[in-house]
């Protein structure tokens, strides 16, 4: 027993050196987790799309219509650049990439409205980004809303007192709220899911890229091959516990101070999300030991793991809800640790979730720290063992 | 020994061909990548996303109200919570993403003229749900507010037309050119040439840093008789190639098979294709030429591949970033090629509009050509920094 402790903390020892020494791998541990996060959230850190530039069409010319655009321009969403002379005039302003919406107005717009029907407009809005669309929807709508009220209220007027009802203002309140990032910011949304898939691909690309230091130069691994000691696992549950003591600091600056220093909102227990994300880090541990297998040297892991980024990102059901991710895809997310971290992160950073109502994915998140233990255990036993003997009787 | 461009590019393609990692990441990665991103958006839009109704007053027109939106497209009412609390718990695990509320005795109010409020939650820690709900959740609050505003106008004796009167002023927005709002448009359009733009900088940065890291260098410099242009070229032509080949594949992937919309002209988004290989191939080779060094020109690579994905502006819009960051999305190819997409293949538009996005590629591609000196020398005097 003692033996077997003495060689877990060698093992621990030597990992433990072996990151020291290596710059790449540093990198990934600490460099990566604590600039990726400032750079990302500094990004997408004005939250909102404010103020798209729109030209007007006003074919009408009257009092109502330039009312009207008025209000556009003062919405938060929208801004009013300038007036062209007509469609054609303004589809250029918008493929000069000036402006990215049209505001037609027809002819006899107010004299709709006087005449108690319903005054049209358009808005033409160009496509390249939802966002942007989003926007012109927005202060759209609310022109319609905020101009129609008063003219509904003027009209009932007159043929009041018979809609009693009516004309105290509305009839029927309806009135939204935004659960978990109340102000609806792009940042707020989806920033604390990246931070989960930035720990992820921190922690398996410096782990993936330790296995491929020591097959370069075999000599640094930990193992004796005389007393073929220490064992497989002894030598896993010491570099797991050097990448875990590693990860410390880090996981509580992304998961702390990051959402302190842009106000992403921060509910839940701190020390219930801590407890929810270390088997995250056990099973991303695991799976660094699978990705050893196929590391051959350093270099290659870049190669092989930056673009599953991108894949994991999709998978997580951030950008593309999980819901409506079936089949073998379902299954591929399932698979990875970051889909159940960043799951259950944001509902307990957002929507203010306790340990217990995450649970699924707490347990899950376990049972793959198991399955990859157990097939990392396999990989580090016939694959990354056998290469670092045969590098070592090549020296 | 043979010496000259021919035995460089030969040696090249022996080398592409004889690697494992080559394969993966020439082929393998962004192969699957493409048919990753295009076949899980296949729906263009998530449709049903799982929401709630709590129905506290029980009456016909709440129930009314609970049909109708059961009966919507893009919700899937999975839950009849009974108080707020409840639909707020089932938020919190996740089994809804917003839920509509119908306060207690709202149809007495609402006949008695109390004007109940109804209102409806969205989760907005996930913004597609969040957005689709709301759409949802607000059409179905307006058709019964103007159902019951028209039953009480009718009461009152007035004849005239209703829309009219409780919506005087009516601004359409119409989405040029994607009318269903297909989100899948512009996640697969920029994210797939992303991923080609990031496996064109890893594999040149990692091909050239290999020459180093094994000393092979100097012979390849002794083949192109110390010509670094000649040994360059024979190096990434085979490359340039092959990632031609990619992007066409999945110019034709995109907009041939999966029909995403393409209003333009085919030879200038080809030619945006092609010339935006060239242009990530000419950005690796300025990194690697800045940095001759395997890790810190790859380390380089990866960081501003996979940060193009959010400045290259796909999503949240250039011009709402801080200025000093939004400038930042021209220095990566690929934000042109979805410019040029935008421009050409969705929009349409004459290729006037478009000369700058050609002009930016251009200047990625002669960009090395000044700093060829720091990777002949490199070349020559090959030095492995781990």
């Amino acid at each position: 027993m003692k033996n077997i402790m003495r060689q877990f903390y060698h093992a621990f020892l030597s990992e433990f050196r072996l990151v020291k020494g290596d710059m790449g791998v540093l990198i990934f541990f600490l460099l990566l987790p604590i600039a990726y996060p400032i750079v990302y959230s500094l990004i997408y850190n004005p939250e909102l799309v404010r103020d798209v530039p729109i030209v007007v069409v006003d074919n009408d010319r009257s009092a109502k219509s330039r009312e009207m655009v008025r209000q556009l321009d003062a919405t938060q969403g929208t801004w009013v650049k300038g007036y062209a002379l007509d469609l054609a005039d303004a589809r250029r302003a918008v493929n000069n990439h000036e402006a990215y919406g049209i505001l037609e107005i027809p002819e006899g717009f107010s004299k709709r409205i006087a005449r108690n029907q319903q005054g049209e407009a358009v808005m033409y809005c160009e496509m390249s980004l939802m966002l942007r669309y989003k926007a012109l929807l927005v202060s759209s709508t609310d022109v319609m809303q905020s101009m129609g009220a008063i003219i509904t209220t003027e009209r009932i007027d007159q043929i009041a007192p018979l809609a009693e009802t009516i004309s105290n203002g509305e009839i029927m309140p309806i009135e939204n709220i935004q659960l978990g990032n109340i102000e609806g910011g792009f940042d707020s949304f989806v920033m604390p899911g990246i931070l989960i898939l930035i720990l992820q691909q921190a922690m398996m690309l410096a782990v993936g890229m330790c296995g491929g230091a020591k097959r370069e130069h075999p000599e640094r691994a930990f193992y004796n091959p005389v007393a073929k000691k220490p064992g497989v696992f002894i030598a896993m549950l010491g570099e797991t516990l050097t990448y875990l003591v590693i990860m410390i600091i880090p996981t509580i600056y992304v998961l702390h101070y990051v959402p302190l220093m842009f106000k992403f909102p921060i509910e839940g227990d701190l020390l219930q999300k801590f407890l929810f994300i270390l088997p995250m880090l056990f099973a991303t541990t695991g799976l660094g030991f699978i990705l050893q297998g196929i590391v051959r040297e350093r270099e290659s892991v870049f190669v092989i793991w930056v673009v599953t980024s991108v894949i994991f990102l999709f998978l997580s059901g951030l950008t593309w809800p999980g819901y409506a991710i079936k089949g073998v895809w379902r299954f591929l997310s399932d698979c990875v640790p970051a889909t159940w971290g960043v799951e259950g992160f944001i509902k307990m950073n957002t929507n203010g979730a306790s340990l217990a109502q995450v649970a699924p994915a707490y347990r899950t998140l376990w049972l793959l720290a198991g399955i990859y233990f157990i097939i990392g255990y396999l990989v580090q036993r016939f694959v990354q063992r056998p290469a670092i003997l045969s590098g070592l009787k090549n020296n | 020994m043979k010496t000259g461009f021919v035995q460089i590019f030969k040696r090249s393609v022996l080398q592409l061909v004889r690697r494992p990692i080559y394969w993966v990441g020439i082929f393998l990665l962004p192969l699957f990548c493409f048919l990753f991103l295009s076949s899980l958006m296949e729906e263009g839009l998530p449709k049903k996303a799982p929401a709630a109704i709590v129905d506290r007053d029980g009456s016909d027109i709440s129930r009314q109200i609970s049909q109708t939106l059961g009966g919507m497209e893009m919700v899937d009412v999975v839950a009849n919570p009974n108080s707020y609390t409840e639909a707020r718990h089932l938020i919190q695990e996740g089994k809804i993403y917003g839920f509509f509320l119908i306060p207690e005795n709202f149809e007495d109010d609402l006949l008695a003229g109390r004007a109940p409020q109804i209102s409806f939650y969205t989760n907005m820690t996930y913004y597609v749900p969040a957005s689709l709900l709301y759409k949802t959740f607000k059409t179905t609050a307006m058709y019964t507010k103007a159902g019951v505003a028209s039953e009480v106008i009718n009461n009152v004796g007035f004849t005239s037309d209703p829309t009219a009167l409780l919506l005087p002023v009516n601004i359409q927005a119409r989405a040029i050119n994607n009318p269903f709002l297909n989100y899948a448009y512009y996640l697969c359009v920029s994210f797939i040439p992303g991923v080609l733009q990031l496996m064109i900088l890893l594999v040149t940065c990692f091909s050239l840093g290999q020459e180093i890291k094994y000393h092979d260098s100097t012979r390849l410099m002794q083949l192109a008789n110390g010509s670094i242009i000649r040994a360059m070229a024979g190096k990434l032509l085979p490359q340039t190639l092959i990632w031609w080949v990619m992007a066409i594949f999945m110019e034709s992937w995109l907009f041939g098979w999966q029909a995403y919309p393409m209003h333009g002209s085919w030879f200038w988004l080809t030619l945006s294709q092609l010339l935006f290989v060239l242009a990530a191939q000419g950005f690796a080779t300025f990194i690697f030429a800045l940095l001759p060094n395997s890790r810190l020109s790859l380390s380089v690579s990866a960081l501003l591949g996979i940060l193009s994905f959010s400045i290259a502006a796909f999503s949240f819009p250039m011009q709402s970033m801080y200025p000093a960051l939004g400038i930042f999305s021209y220095i990566v190819p690929t934000r042109y090629n979805y410019l040029i997409y935008i421009d050409q293949g969705l929009n349409g538009i004459d290729i006037f509009y478009s000369r700058w996005w050609y002009i930016a590629y251009i200047i990625f591609i002669l960009l090395p050509l000044p700093f060829l000196r720091r990777i002949k020398n490199a070349f020559n005097r090959p030095v492995y920094v781990p």
